[in-house]
């Protein structure tokens, strides 16, 4: 397979289950370079599930197979997949009190890397990249997520995707509980990473978000399952009607 | 055939190690009183709070510490960190003592408790009758510093203590007496390390801390391995005296401490601000008393253990409010982090409040590390065991973080080389 049309991520007959309950119910996604894929789904759709299980949340059996630039991942630990270059923006971004942004981001981008990132440079690009997202210099002086607003915590995600420039990034309800000019800080970062060769699955409720941050497919995701693919517009059409006609036609042809 | 062994305790050369030691008349009476108190030696009952984690016949000394063996000298030392003063105790006696131009200037002393003018202030705050380590210390203490700031003195730098268990199979038995007084202000941390597998300490550190002073005290324990001991640290605070006690413990095998104060004068405060960190299959046994026997007296603490492997931590916390002692605050709080499945922690809380114009709370919390924690940070390439240790330094260092900033970065240092050595 060539360079070019190999997927930079994939997945294929993935299944996740809680326990004996199965959640998400037989996904397929191929996701070329240089694309942004949203996935709108209703509440309880099981959507953070098919992410969180993807990163490899070891709460989650996953059956099938998940593919980065090629090369299986599947049986990976979350931290070699984050080292390969997998990224995840959590729906609820967890606290570490006594751990500072900038102590955890410092741990985590060597990681990244591989080698040690000299102070100086480090904080030079951590500075920077605050202020692209409008974040107070203190913010890293902050203990991660600890007392954080819901804001502040998916401005730390989106610093983080920055910062840690992954290869591939499901983000996880980036755009929830924002206010439109938080919306729009986050939608910049989002795009900035995609500009620089991150390749984007949106994962999200409302497609608010999407007036800022293309898609270029979104799918429609219903009890487990993609019921539905198609272009930006699919979005507007959801927006307009709902899912409920999409819920309906996934109960009839789903027999 | 398995005889219950009858514990026992042998002193025998009490009076050679005072004469040896140049004590005067107080000491060596003191140290006979002592002795009688433990004829017939009863150990303490376990019903008692204080008691029930830790099986007192497992701390006695398998020794006679008032043997006249040559003790070994340790090896090369230097104090390196700035300091008002530095000491060494090791092998039963002062080894080392350096002040600072500034201190000497000021008048602080520190010199041989054993000789010191201020002997008679020994057993002030730590009386033989407090328990039956208590009363084997003073009757078989062998190496003790006393330190003076005196009235209205502040230091810059702090005082620092180094008092080193000996070789397997030896006990050593320290003591130290620190007078703050009136308006003083300065900083002492009081370190015990060193010792071989086998070895037992028996410590003792009284502080009084007169009218206005500051005091930020530390006790720092890492002994090696396989070391077990007790040690006993009581504060006397005067009215308006504000003084910090900062408890630190990671090394040795079995380790009680039994660290309070006792807040005498009306505004008196103590906070104790602590972390424990064990491994392996240690055992930590800490107790803390914060006593207020006068009015508007404020009491706060702070302990943190985190627990790895087969560690166990037992914590009992006193607050006593006196009957006439109004309008007190006392606060507690004792959280404590299991690493693995086979790490327990007890925590119990004791409250004795005999006057009812006071405000009082008091927290205790046992957990295991978060697993969200854990993929949280693995999902940002971070491998397991990175993850537990910045997890766990994260919850040490808030409470660190309340310490002054020396105390602060020392004891970081010493939390990251424990995290280090798991
Ligand atoms: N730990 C869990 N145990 C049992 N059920 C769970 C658990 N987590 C999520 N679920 C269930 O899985 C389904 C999908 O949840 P989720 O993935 O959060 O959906 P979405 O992100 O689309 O809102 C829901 O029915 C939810 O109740
Ligand atoms: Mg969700």
């Amino acid at each position: 397979m060539s360079e070019e049309n190999r997927p930079l991520f994939s997945c294929s007959g993935v299944h996740v289950f809680i326990g004996e309950k199965e959640i998400v119910k037989g996904v397929d996604l191929a996701i070329p370079h240089g694309e942004i894929h949203a996935i709108m789904g209703p509440n309880g759709s099981g959507k953070s599930t098919l992410v969180a299980a993807l990163m490899g949340h070891p709460a989650y059996t996953l059956e099938g197979r998940v593919f980065l630039e090629g090369e299986e991942i599947t049986a990976l630990s979350p931290d070699e997949k984050a080292r390969k270059g997998l990224f995840l923006a959590f729906q609820y971004p967890v606290a570490v009190p006594g751990v500072t942004v900038a102590s955890f981001l410092r741990a985590a981008v060597t990681a990244r890397r591989g080698e040690e990132v000299s102070v100086r440079e480090f904080r030079k690009q951590l500075l920077t990249r605050m202020e692209e997202l409008e974040m107070d210099a203190a913010f890293a002086s902050r203990y991660l997520n600890d007392g954080f607003s819901g804001g502040e915590k998916k401005r730390l995600e989106v610093l983080q995707l920055r910062m840690l420039e992954p290869r591939f990034a499901l983000l996880d309800e980036t755009d929830s509980g924002l206010d439109i000019d938080a919306l729009k800080v986050v939608a910049k970062g989002i795009n900035a990473a995609a500009a620089n060769g991150t390749g984007i699955l949106l994962v999200t409720h409302y497609q608010r978000l999407l007036n800022y941050v293309k898609p270029d497919v979104v799918h429609v995701f219903i009890d487990g399952r993609i019921a539905h693919s198609g272009g930006a517009e699919l979005a507007l059409t959801l927006e307009e009607r709902g899912y409920d006609w999409l819920e309906q036609q996934a109960a009839m042809g789903g027999a | 055939m398995s005889a219950e062994a009858i514990p026992r305790v042998q002193l025998d050369h009490i009076a050679q190690l005072s004469q040896a030691a140049g004590e005067g008349e107080f000491l060596r009476r003191m140290r006979e009183e002592a002795r009688a108190l433990l004829d017939p030696l009863v150990l303490p009952d376990r019903a008692r709070h204080l008691w029930r984690y830790t099986n007192p016949a497992q701390l006695l000394p398998a020794h006679d510490p008032t043997e006249p063996l040559p003790l070994p000298l340790p090896g090369e030392w230097r104090q390196e960190d700035p300091a008002a003063a530095a000491v060494l105790v090791a092998g039963g006696a002062i080894r080392l003592v350096e002040l600072s131009e500034e201190a000497r200037r000021a008048g602080v002393v520190v010199e041989d408790l054993h000789r010191s003018q201020a002997a008679e202030l020994v057993g002030s705050t730590v009386p033989a009758r407090h328990g039956l380590f208590e009363a084997i210390n003073a009757a078989a203490w062998r190496g003790g510093v006393l330190v003076r700031v005196p009235r209205g003195v502040e230091l810059e730098e702090p005082i620092r203590l180094r008092l080193l268990a000996g070789p397997g199979g030896r006990v050593a038995v320290p003591r130290v007496l620190v007078l703050a007084e009136a308006g003083s202000s300065f900083e002492i941390l009081e370190g015990h390390l060193g010792g071989e597998s086998g070895a037992q300490v028996v410590g003792v550190s009284e502080l009084l801390v007169e009218e206005n002073a500051r005091v930020r005290h530390a006790l720092i324990q890492r002994w090696e391995e396989g070391v077990s001991g007790h040690l006993t640290t009581r504060a006397r605070v005067a009215s308006g005296a504000r003084l910090q006690l900062a408890l630190a413990s990671f090394g040795g095998a079995l380790y009680k401490a039994d660290v309070g104060a006792e807040l005498v004068g009306e505004g008196a405060e103590v906070a104790t601000f602590g972390v424990a960190m064990g491994g392996d299959r240690q055992r930590f046994d800490h107790h803390t008393e914060h006593h207020h026997l006068a009015g508007k007296t404020n009491s706060n603490l702070d302990f943190k253990v985190a627990l790895a492997d087969t560690a166990r931590s037992a914590y009992t916390g006193l607050i006593r409010i006196a009957a006439d002692a109004p309008e007190c605050e006392a606060y507690q709080e004792n959280r404590n982090l299991l690493l693995s499945r086979g790490a327990r922690a007890e925590s119990i809380p004791e409250l004795e409040i005999a006057n009812q114009n006071v405000r009082c709370s008091h927290g205790a919390t046992v957990a295991p590390i978060d697993p969200e924690q854990l993929f949280y940070l693995a999902s940002r390439g971070l491998p397991r065991s990175q993850a537990l240790r910045l997890i766990v330094y994260g919850f040490l260092d808030q409470t660190l973080a309340r310490l002054p900033e020396s105390t602060r970065q020392r004891l970081e240092a010493l939390v990251a080389a424990r995290l280090h050595a798991e």
